[in-house]
């Protein structure tokens, strides 16, 4: 049975405005809590190349005769790289420990590590520490005070040429 | 309403399917007290997503003219069109961002309700396989727009789609110091994400093109009717509720709440809630069981192989190609004549896009029971049900009615199962599809003794094999070959697009019973013209 025109008419209104409802409220609604309000964050992120595994060494004569012409060079240096290992704490309580290996099907690649962690603002003391050798030896370290407010942003970066760990953080 | 819950669909369902189904059907019966059913808009979310596709690419072009792709300039530009004081920036924001959020949500209904009608099996393989791809590619280029706007969502996304790209095993944890710090990012990455942003909302067009190739007369676009109603719904929405920039993108600072644009950035929430690894897991697994689809088969369901297709009787075959036009998935061809008879062409059958349907069979001028000889056989014919064989049964139900009321209900197995309608007066002939009928089955039902006729299908414009419903209106009015011929018993037939409603059939036998049936009319035809059955 037909509905009378202005019947159908005032329901393909509230049709439409269903339809643009729906479309305007999850748009920008409801909205996502990525943080408590009280919360910081520390980005761990570095890209950082260890020392090799094994020293270069000298070949003797009777191994260089045993190569081929063309290979024939006097240091062998094995490409493996060591893993790298990275202790992040805060206020002298662990926050992260990662021990990440070489990246390419040679294992000699450059280690990555991207960690994002929430913590409580306020002001903290970071220490961190990378040990990049075969003996596993924290040879880089760094620590400092850091007042975090709430929602702030504090990158704990591994920057070889600036000589070593760095904490950026916004104002 | 009384409603039958046995149509083959649905007795193949589970009972969540089939419930599932039955809301589908409700939310149609809904939308058509709203719209007319030609114009419901539950029937083209294929065609409504389509327009908002290119609503968001049209206003896109707008916008990139006016988009500044540098690290400085990206954010400014938004502002610049969201302030803009006679408020056609505001407009064209908007209508760009809602645009294509209406178009991931339509697609995403298009798909479920496309599912739901089991329109993954058979020949519709193609249409839903080559469907996929297109859902990633319309949310890539949507995120990616967003990202374009570079305020504080811009950066929690695409911060949050690098740690989820990260989490492939192939990754490195790289990508997202791009986004470390202000000078880590260049304006190259604008240049880059921006030709991806046109990049695939172009591609998706040709995507949608590849989608419905394997249908005939693809409805692409709504009804005028819905096309005007959407864009002036969209531009109300855009005025009345501008879409926004945020805050500028600061490394130094996450914001503890965000406003989400839930359309493209649910994944992060859930990467967050359920961890990257499983969310990788989950889509995965999503979009392969939406691509096996197609070949999975529940042990209750038919062998496909079972129902054979149409297939062409060169001795009764003119060449006239009405099979062809009419055929809903381009199954029938005319090719150059192969035997030595003087017409120059002859229908062929694509065996892999036949639907089995028969509604070339309704079609062809050959399909009629009046023809004199001993075997009848059609230029095309349905293997599982030949023409001969449906005279025969005609004549053997009618002549079981004892009378002197006989009335004949052909009904389409897709829309219910109406045997429960079978008593002393009244006959039931089930075909696959209203549209196999040939209108000179009514006429000869009649010779035959019938006092009324009733053909009972899908709801209108509803039919599962697309045109049946309106190639039998038109073939009914004359606006179609093979015509009902004007001599026909008009007053003595009744048509019923009543889906499973089975009180809407019962209610056209006894208007019969009482000699009140229904005629198409004029006001049939009117609507007849305006109805275009959707791609799907």
């Amino acid at each position: 049975m037909a509905l009378p025109r202005p019947v159908r008419y005032l329901l393909q209104a509230l049709a439409y405005a269903a339809f643009a409802a729906l479309i305007g409220y999850f748009s920008n609604r409801p909205a996502y809590r990525q943080l408590a309000d009280d919360e910081a964050v520390v980005k761990l992120s570095f890209s950082h190349s260890a020392q090799l595994r094994q020293a270069c060494r000298e070949r003797g004569e009777a191994e260089l005769a045993k190569l081929a012409p063309n290979m024939r060079t006097k240091l062998d240096c094995p490409r493996e790289r060591s893993a790298v290992a990275v202790e992040l704490d805060m206020d002298d309580k662990p926050l992260y420990r990662i021990n990440t290996p070489p990246s390419g099907l040679h294992k000699d690649g450059a280690a990555t590590v991207y960690r994002r962690l929430a913590i409580p603002a306020g002001r903290h003391q970071f220490r961190a520490r990378l040990a990049d050798g075969p003996d596993g030896k924290f040879t880089f370290r760094h620590e400092a005070g850091i007042d975090l407010a709430p929602g702030q942003v504090l990158i704990v970066d591994f920057l070889t040429g600036s000589g070593g760990f760095v904490f950026i953080h916004g104002k | 309403m009384a409603v039958l819950p046995t149509s083959s669909l649905t007795m193949r369902a589970s009972p969540l399917l089939g419930a599932l189904r039955i809301a589908d059907e409700r939310v149609t019966s809904a939308f058509d007290h709203a719209f007319a059913p030609a114009d419901n808009p539950w029937r083209h979310l294929g065609a409504l997503a389509f327009f908002c596709l290119v609503v968001a690419v049209s206003s896109g072009v707008i916008g990139y003219a006016l988009y500044d792709t540098s690290v400085s300039g990206a954010y400014q530009s938004g502002l610049r069109l969201q302030n803009d004081p006679l408020r056609l920036g505001r407009l064209l924001r908007g209508l760009h961002r809602y645009a294509a959020d209406a178009f991931m949500l339509l697609s995403v209904l298009h798909l479920l309700r496309e599912a739901l009608r089991g329109h993954f099996r058979g020949v519709r393989w193609f249409s839903w396989l080559t469907g996929i791809p297109m859902l990633w590619m319309l949310w890539i280029a949507g995120i990616t727009g967003l990202w374009l706007l570079w305020d504080e969502r811009a950066l929690f996304s695409v911060t949050a789609t690098a740690e989820w790209l990260q989490a492939l095993p192939l990754a490195s944890d790289l990508l997202a110091r791009n986004f470390l710090t202000p000078d880590a990012l260049n304006d190259r990455f604008f240049s880059l994400i921006m030709f991806v942003h046109i990049g695939l909302p172009l591609l998706l067009l040709g995507a949608v093109w590849v989608h419905v190739q394997r249908v005939s007369l693809p409805r692409m676009w709504p009804p005028r009717a819905l096309i005007a109603g959407s864009l002036i719904t969209l531009s109300l929405l855009a005025l009345s509720f501008p879409a926004e920039s945020l805050g500028p993108a600061d490394t130094g600072h996450v914001a503890a709440q965000l406003s989400l644009d839930w359309y493209y950035l649910f994944p992060h929430p859930l990467a967050d809630t359920l961890s990257a690894t499983a969310t990788w897991a989950l889509v995965a697994a999503m979009t392969l069981f939406l691509a096996v689809l197609p070949w999975m088969r529940s042990p209750s369901s038919p062998a496909r192989a079972a129902t054979r297709v149409a297939q062409v009787d060169l001795a009764n075959c003119n060449g006239c190609s009405r099979c062809a036009a009419d055929c809903p998935f381009g199954a029938v061809v005319m090719i150059p004549r192969t035997d030595q008879r003087r017409h120059p062409r002859q229908a062929s059958v694509i065996a892999d896009l036949c639907a089995t349907c028969g509604i070339c069979v309704g079609a062809c001028p050959s399909s009629t029971p009046f023809r004199r000889i001993e075997d009848l056989v059609s230029g095309i014919e349905m293997p599982d049900a030949p023409t001969a064989a449906l005279r025969r049964e005609l004549q053997q139900k009618l002549t079981a009615l004892p009378g002197p009321e006989k009335i004949l209900v052909f009904t389409c197995r897709q829309a219910a199962e109406f045997s429960v309608l079978n008593d002393a007066s009244t006959a039931v002939m089930p075909l696959e599809c209203a549209g196999m009928l040939p209108p000179s089955f009514i006429e000869y039902a009649t010779r035959m003794g019938a006092t009324g006729t009733v053909i009972a299908g899908c709801r209108e414009a509803d039919c599962e094999y697309r045109f049946g419903d309106r190639w039998v209106r038109e073939r009914l009015l004359g606006a179609r070959e093979p015509h009902l011929r004007s001599t026909a018993p008009r007053d003595r037939l009744a048509v019923v697009w009543s889906g499973r409603a089975i009180e809407q059939v019962q209610t056209a036998i006894n208007s019969l019973r009482c000699g009140t049936g229904r005629v198409p009319s004029k006001s049939d035809s009117d609507r007849n013209h305006s109805l275009e059955a959707n791609h799907d």
